[in-house]
């Protein structure tokens, strides 16, 4: 009884204030104005752009890095391991913070890239780098534990059939990792979506370059309801979708059945 | 289904995992298979797991298929995928996310040989035969039974037609009467296939009924080499008679010698026994020496009342002090008559069980053939 009770009220909790985004979204009845107007459409872009772009990074350097992390035994693996979550519980703003001190025009990197002729930070770049620091950790983490879970005996099994290490990770590696993997891109992507904190440091909030929907929901806030509320709709939605792919490469678990 | 090598697979190693020492060798000729014996940790599965160049050993040599895949000396290393060596675990992993056509191909390539090639079609039908797999093909291996998922692994194993094929208990998972089955379909597809294999296994059932030689390994060395019968039968050295499991070992000293009959009298603890006669000269047959006997426990009649006009030249009386399940049978100790040794043990059926009614505590007869005992080299020389 009490059980069901908290139960309840925890629905209602989580519940209530997505209904009632919904709700009040839906009396503003300017929502489609709203959704096309030039503020919501460039930060619409912005955020399926730099999100895009993060995770093809995420994918390309955080696959094998997990792939290593879940096949080493090293202690200094093991240290890496421990540092790559650092990410996830670091407050964003921070991260923000720490960023400008490496790659900013006083930061550690900053007369190298001067030098260069490298500008990032209050850049599209600078957004695409804040997110990969926060996200990031998500998918490496979600997909180490997927090549953990490949027992290396299939592995061996493959090359003595005379598939090269190359082919059987994409022939049996990745497939069999295949439903973490996409849970830790599901994540990654939602994270960097919503990304704020470090963004905001790290790249500022302009328009059409660096202000992205959370950005834009924060700015609208202050002159536009409807306008906040609309976008907000738009990334419950994509966070519901995220959530959904994630929801269905979960039910694709071929490890330990056989 | 010919692998069309017809090649001998042979080399040595030298391995070290930890403080693990493995020193090793073999020669198999084609289309003959041999048995590697031993205790767990002996260092069966690393002598394989070398082979298939999985584990990369300190010294070495490896040929199979008239090919070099391993050389120490030369610098030669080929990796695994490129040895032609098939490899089946004893838990087969079948790729989970593949069906039974496609864990079969797998090996076949995708480039090396057109999906649709007569060859690669042609193939796989006649493993999918030999091995009883057809109206499978789209199942997945966890909608398999365990003989049938044995069957898969043996047939993925032998598609891509390996120089050498290595058996790691590949028998353990199943039981009884369908591991008999499994074995008679692998020993006919390996007849067909001139590929050696070398198989491990502690099973000495399989070992006879599958090897066509024996290697005993322990403790990283081999210790005895030769044919089935003669390793696992009536082994020749105590230590090897121990690890194929030999039940029954005395230490007697020979009291005389039987020249006509081939037997000799021996004694010692309390009992007395007639076995082979060993090979001392007849000169100095005079001298009294210490022997060891092995009695295997298949090899004992047990009697409820001393058998008279029998031919068996052993007869000894014993209490039951215990009887333990050794599946197909039972196995019953008898504590001997004034002896101070281990109490002899011997294998019985569950229908002689039940009819004889063996129960701890009985008084019981043991009868066996003075050629059903063996002598043993108490040194346990390695060869």
């Amino acid at each position: 009884m009490l059980s069901g009770g908290v139960a309840f009220l925890y629905v209602v909790f989580i519940g209530l204030p997505v209904l009632a985004l919904l709700v009040r979204a839906g009396q503003q009845g300017g929502f489609w104005d709203a959704v096309t107007g030039e503020t919501a459409l460039s930060a619409m872009r912005l955020s399926l752009l730099t999100s895009f772009v993060s995770m093809v990074v995420v994918v390309l350097a955080g696959t094998p890095f997990a792939y290593l992390l879940a096949r080493s035994q090293s202690p200094f693996a093991r240290t890496v391991d421990t540092l790559v979550e650092l990410p996830i519980i670091l407050p964003p703003v921070v991260a923000g913070v720490a960023m400008l001190m490496a790659f900013g025009r006083g930061g550690l990197l900053g007369p190298a890239l001067e030098g260069a002729g490298v500008v990032i930070p209050f850049t599209t770049v600078a957004v695409v780098f804040a997110q990969v620091f926060v996200a990031a950790p998500f998918y490496v983490r979600s997909a180490k534990l997927g090549f953990q879970s490949v027992a290396r005996d299939y592995e061996e099994v493959s090359q003595t059939l005379g598939v090269s290490p190359w082919a059987t990770f994409w022939r049996t590696t990745l497939p069999l990792a295949g439903p973490s993997v996409i849970t830790g891109l599901g994540l990654a992507w939602a994270r960097a979506l919503s990304e704020f904190g470090a963004t905001l440091m790290f790249a500022g909030n302009l328009m059409g370059e660096t202000q992205t929907m959370p950005l834009a929901i924060m700015t609208a806030m202050e002159t536009d309801l409807d306008n906040a509320l609309a976008l907000s709709v738009l990334l419950l939605a994509g966070s519901a979708a995220a959530l959904a792919a994630i929801g269905v490469a979960g039910r694709r678990r071929w490890t330990g059945r056989a | 289904m010919a692998s069309g090598t017809g090649f001998t697979a042979s080399g040595w190693l030298n391995c070290r995992i930890g403080s693990f020492e493995l020193d090793t060798h073999w020669e198999v000729g084609p289309g003959s298979v041999m048995v590697l014996f031993g205790p767990s940790g002996a260092g069966k599965s690393t002598t394989l797991r070398a082979i298939a160049g999985l584990v990369r050993p300190v010294r070495g040599r490896v040929e199979a298929g008239g090919r070099l895949l391993y050389d120490s000396e030369s610098g030669v290393w080929m990796p695994a995928h490129r040895r032609r060596v098939g490899y089946l675990t004893q838990q087969y992993h079948l790729f989970p996310h593949l069906r039974v056509l496609d864990n079969i191909k797998y090996g076949l390539g995708r480039r090396r040989v057109a999906e649709n090639s007569p060859t690669t079609g042609t193939r796989v039908e006649e493993l999918m035969e030999a091995f009883r797999l057809e109206g499978l093909e789209q199942r997945y291996p966890w909608e398999l039974s365990g003989g049938q998922q044995q069957r898969v692994a043996l047939a993925r194993a032998l598609a891509p037609a390996p120089d050498l094929l290595l058996l790691d208990e590949p028998f353990a998972a199943l039981d009884g009467e369908l591991r008999r089955t499994v074995r008679r379909e692998l020993r006919s597809v390996l007849s067909r296939a001139p590929v050696p294999a070398i198989l491990v296994t502690h099973d000495r059932e399989e070992a006879l009924a599958l090897g066509d030689a024996v290697q005993v390994i322990d403790g990283g060395r081999p210790v005895s080499y030769g044919p089935p019968l003669e390793v696992l039968g009536q082994p020749g050295q105590a230590r090897v008679a121990r690890l194929v499991g030999v039940e029954n070992l005395f230490r007697l000293n020979v009291d005389s010698r039987n020249h006509r009959d081939g037997t000799m009298s021996c004694s010692g603890g309390g009992i007395r026994l007639e076995a082979p006669l060993d090979d001392t000269p007849r000169h100095e047959a005079t001298v009294p020496s210490a022997v060891m006997v092995g009695v295997r426990a298949s090899d004992i009649i047990l009697a409820s009342a001393e058998p008279v006009g029998s031919s068996a030249r052993n007869r000894l009386r014993g209490v039951v002090t215990a009887v333990e399940s050794r599946p197909p049978g039972y196995a019953v100790m008898l504590a001997l008559l004034n002896f101070e040794g281990a109490p002899l043990v011997c294998h019985v059926t569950g229908a002689a069980l039940d009819e004889m009614g063996i129960v701890a505590g009985q008084d019981l007869w043991a009868v066996f053939k003075a050629s059903s005992c063996f002598l043993v080299d108490p040194d346990g020389r390695a060869e």
